[in-house]
């Protein structure tokens, strides 16, 4: 297993930048998930790691050795693909072979190993099938079993499961995290799932525009979001972002008036704003409480629930000029209904807070 | 400091590889197309530059348009590419139509005989009418059609026909299954299903037929020669073919006459080689 | 099964379904014009090949026709020379022709290729000519009068190696082969192209993530996915090779000269059919020639049906 470490990267296309210079740094072992909206380059950065892409500039090591210019192989990784990519006039056996075979080993420790992979994956009463004789989720493990059959120094996985159906996906999820577990080996996994970037990353790399945004653990960016597109991209239902002025600034709270009426007490670090800055208060909706005679209330009217039975969603319209409702997350048998009116509230310390340029403040009593 | 001297494997191609790559291409295009330049230049020069030097352009003093003179005074060349326009318009036409007409019937209606006629039509495809030339001539003197366009006109129907079904077929196999049976279940007859909802969906898979349809007879030699080689329905190939026979020793003439048939086919291929081609490579015919 | 229109007439009263006229409708023009100057014909000229006929009368003759051919004196040197040049016509297209047409598909495929379009469609351009002008063309050519050919090969030191190719008995056939390879080298390198280009990119990237080098791709990855399209464009080059007429009828007329040294089935058949010279055209024995010219063509369909499609099976991604 090996160590990656990203310096200054950066890839154009003809004149079209696409990665802005990116840095990273990845452990021995360590399960990295890029996550990042359509389009931001999490793909290309993965093609650059594995070497079927030119990196424009900057420096790519793997265990301490620049790798700008070797081949695939040479660097020791291997690559699921979105498609599986598995070689359609191949049995099983020879697809998780072609590797070994290209890379000269004898027959026997060939034999060996793929039997040994597809017992591991317990593919191996398939191994003289053609991929077309495959299910979808056969298919996606010849694939991984492609890729541990040659044993590299690092996994790159590009969507892997996005190609499954829902509860197929969450199968294979679990004994990814279980085979990641097993092999402990490097990976560099890319999706657009949230849930699987937040249970299978040791580490998650937030991707905005060819830059990153936020790097860290699963739960360092839930509770300390560097940016408000961090913010809104972990978690589910999406973080509420609420239009504010600031009125108050103390040593352990900021008081805010909302667009729309209520002043809220946010136990946010406010050192460096002003008296009237229009900040962005956010709020997830499972923070949201029904208000007791607490400080920090809300009320509006409800305008849908989604209920899915354990809990429920209630979006509330919370006056004259918000831009969009409030979802709150509750309980599944809550009893309201569209049209009912709805008090409700959050505890200062779950709140955040975002200046103009969309830059987290601090937060407070949060370890 | 990027382009590395470092072999590249299969990244952004190496300059060496790429300029040899585009010189075995060009090298090809110059060997494709220099014969067909040749005839085109020369044929706008007079007989001494012709042999003095063959790849020169026409100057002032070696222009002529002596030869296509003679060819239009000593042949019929317009009536011989109306021939062939009036046969290939009407061939490819009455192929796509009825062709059309036979896939719908053939992938949508259930009946005894159905698959074997989709196998005679198969077929067709791969044995070449050709065979029957024999029987066809004797069929065309009973019918009394031989030297009338009709005759070519009806075997290049029944010559075009096997490989449009097929390709229409396969195209009517993805339309949704949903358009007809909306249409169905409203009580549309079968009639105006086909004519006002699914022929109209036929048009892009029509253009590859109709490609594939058209060339073969336009630049077929043997059915004209045979059928209809008389001077009033000779075609511009077997027009091109005679007239070069007979005046083989006049070089301002049959380099005319060539490339009067080459060009107007160069002219249509060049406007419309972006469809032929995405017709060629779309993967309607495997 | 749909349900015909009920346009039923009274006489269809006894069968249980009435005459689907829609399908009649449908069917009916392209099964007739199908049947009649396709179908018809080349029955009733399997079966003439079986009868003789003298002076207006016609009488069976078995596989006499047959045997005339293979084995008379008069007729069976000129069909063994036609075929014989038939398999050189067709073996010179297959070693020169798709080769070529698979190396440029292959260049021409190859990723980010500038001018990819321009290229394709010059090559392909002769393609889209009637045989008959290219035959001309070439043969002005080649010709030792006009001598653009000398000449050429002049200046690349060559001009000892020229001859009067398309005239002597040696070589015509080869030269005429070779224009007709120069003509249709399009269309393998089309079909192949289109199949290469329909190959995932990420099937390709596998293989190099695997570790294989462009030769190895192309060997392990891309030959075996484009094999389906070789083995149809060999049939297809196939059935035209055993079919070809234009080109040697253009050139060199209906004898195939010099010496019939370029006679092809093809011209063999006109020959035979309309007669020339001394010899009388005959419909039967045409008829015999053109079902030969069948079943050598009916066999090499069936060779590719049975050995080399039933192996390969197309890939879908
Ligand atoms: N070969 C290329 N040439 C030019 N632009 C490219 C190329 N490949 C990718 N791009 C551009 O780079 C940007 C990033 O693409 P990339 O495929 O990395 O996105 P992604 O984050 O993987 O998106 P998705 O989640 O949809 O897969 C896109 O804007 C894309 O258009
Ligand atoms: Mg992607």
């Amino acid at each position: 297993m090996a160590s990656v470490k990203l310096d200054n990267i950066q890839k154009r296309f003809g004149d079209v930048q696409v990665l802005h210079g990116i840095d990273l740094d990845i452990k021995d072992g360590e399960f990295v998930v890029l996550i990042g909206e359509s389009g931001c380059g999490k793909s290309t950065l993965l093609r650059l790691l594995s070497g079927l892409e030119e990196i424009t500039e900057g420096d790519l090591h793997i265990d301490g050795q620049r790798v700008n210019h070797q081949s695939p192989a040479q660097r020791g990784i291997a690559m699921v693909f979105q498609s599986y990519a598995l070689y359609p006039h191949m049995s099983v056996y020879k697809n998780m072979a072609f590797g070994l075979k290209i890379a000269g080993q004898d027959k026997q420790a060939v034999k060996l190993k793929v039997e040994e992979a597809a017992k591991k994956l317990k593919i191996d009463h398939l191994l003289e099938r053609l991929p077309r004789e495959l299910s979808g989720g056969q298919r996606q493990r010849v694939a991984i079993g492609r890729a541990i059959v040659r044993d590299p120094k690092v996994f790159l996985f590009d969507e892997p499961l996005s190609n499954l159906d829902a509860s197929l996906r969450v199968k294979t999820r679990v004994e990814l995290g279980k085979l990641h577990q097993e092999l402990n080996a490097t990976i560099v996994y890319v999706t657009h799932d949230q849930v699987e970037a937040m249970t299978l990353g040791d580490k998650i790399v937030v991707m905005n525009q060819g830059r990153i945004e936020q790097a860290g653990t699963p739960l360092s960016l839930y509770h300390h979001p560097k940016t408000e597109f961090v913010a809104g991209f972990i978690g589910s239902p999406k973080m509420n972002f609420i239009s504010a002025q600031v009125t108050s600034i103390e040593s352990d709270s900021v008081q805010l008036m909302l667009e729309s009426g209520p002043t809220i007490r946010a136990a946010i670090d406010g050192q460096t704003l002003k008296l009237a800055d229009k900040v962005k208060l956010g709020v997830r909706p499972e923070h949201f409480v029904l208000a007791t005679d607490e400080e920090n209330q809300f009320q509006g009217r409800v305008s849908l629930v989604e209920n899915l039975g354990e809990l429920a969603y209630v979006y509330v319209n919370t006056g004259q000029n918000a831009e969009s409702d409030i979802v709150i997350k509750l309980d599944g048998d809550c009893q309201y209904q569209a049209g009912d009116s709805i008090r409700f509230a959050v505890a200062a310390a779950d709140t955040y807070l975002f200046d103009k340029a969309g830059m987290a403040l601090p937060r407070l009593n949060k370890a | 400091m990027m382009i590395s001297a470092f072999k590249n494997f299969n990244l952004g191609r190496s300059v060496p590889k790429s300029v040899a790559i585009h010189g075995v291409l060009m090298a090809y295009t110059v060997i494709a197309l220099f014969p067909i330049l040749v005839v085109i230049i020369n044929a706008f020069k007079e007989r001494r530059a012709i042999f003095r030097d063959p790849l020169a352009m026409p100057t002032m003093d070696s222009f002529t348009l002596v030869g296509f003179e003679q060819v239009l005074l000593r042949s019929d060349f317009g009536l011989y590419s109306w021939n062939s326009l009036v046969v290939t318009l009407l061939a490819v036409g009455l192929v796509l139509l009825l062709g059309a007409m036979a896939a719908w019937a053939l992938t949508e209606y259930k009946f005894r005989t159905n698959l074997l006629i989709t196998f005679l039509f198969a077929m067709g495809i791969m044995i070449p009418i050709r065979l029957g030339t024999v029987s066809i001539l004797r069929l065309m003197v009973d019918l009394n059609l031989v030297n009338t366009l009709t005759a070519l006109v009806l075997v290049y129907i029944a010559q075009g026909l096997p490989l449009a079904v097929y390709i229409l077929s396969e195209f009517i196999r993805t339309i949704p299954k949903e358009l007809k049976e909306a249409a169905r279940c409203d009580a549309v007859s079968e009639y105006k299903i086909f004519f006002c909802i699914i022929l109209p969906l036929l048009k892009p898979a029509m253009a590859t037929v109709a490609v594939f349809t058209m060339i073969p007879i336009w630049n077929d030699l043997w059915f004209p020669l045979i059928l209809a080689p008389g001077e009033e329905t000779r075609t511009i190939t077997l027009g091109v073919q005679q007239f070069v026979g007979q005046y083989v020793t006049d070089w301002n003439s049959v380099l005319s006459a060539l490339t009067m048939a080459i060009v107007p086919v160069l002219v249509l291929y060049t406007i419309f080689s972006r469809q032929l081609i995405r017709g060629l490579t779309s993967g309607a015919v495997k | 099964m749909t349900l015909p229109k009920s346009k039923s007439t009274p006489e269809s009263a006894v069968e249980k379904k009435p005459i689907p006229w829609h399908i009649v409708f449908f069917l009916g023009p392209a099964l007739l014009i199908y049947l009649t100057f396709s179908v018809y014909p080349l029955l009733d000229t399997l079966i003439l090949s079986l009868y003789d006929e003298q002076k207006g009368q016609s009488s069976f003759v078995g596989l006499q026709n047959f045997i005339t051919l293979i084995s008379d004196d008069n007729w069976s040197s000129a069909f063994w020379n036609a075929l014989a040049n038939n398999f050189q016509f067709f073996i010179i297209h297959m070693l020169v022709q798709n080769p070529i047409g698979l190396l440029l598909a292959v260049l021409l495929s190859s990723p980010k290729l500038r001018f990819s379009g321009s290229y394709r469609t010059f090559i392909f351009m002769p393609t889209m000519l009637s045989v008959v002008i290219i035959g001309f063309v070439w043969q002005l050519l080649l010709s030792p009068i006009w001598g653009i050919s000398e000449n050429f090969l002049y200046h690349l030191g060559l001009d000892h190696y020229f001859d009067a190719w398309l005239g002597k008995e040696s070589s015509a056939l080869i030269t005429l082969s070779f224009i007709s390879v120069w003509q249709f080298v399009g269309i393998p390198m089309m079909l192949i192209y289109a199949t290469l280009l329909n190959i995932p990119d990420d099937i390709v990237d596998a293989s190099v993530v695997d570790g294989a080098n462009p030769m190895q791709t192309f060997w392990y990855i891309k030959l075996p996915l484009i094999l389906p399209t070789i083995a149809m464009v060999s049939i297809l080059t196939f059935v035209a090779n055993f079919n070809a007429f234009e080109l040697i009828y253009a050139v060199k007329g209906a004898l195939a000269g010099p010496n019939f040294s370029t006679d092809l089935m093809g011209t063999f058949f006109y020959r035979t059919f309309f007669g020339f010279q001394l010899q009388e055209g005959s419909a039967t024995m045409g008829a015999a020639v053109a079902t030969l010219m069948f079943l050598i063509i009916l066999v090499g369909i069936m060779l590719f049906l049975f050995f080399v499609q039933r192996r390969i099976q197309r890939f879908q991604f």
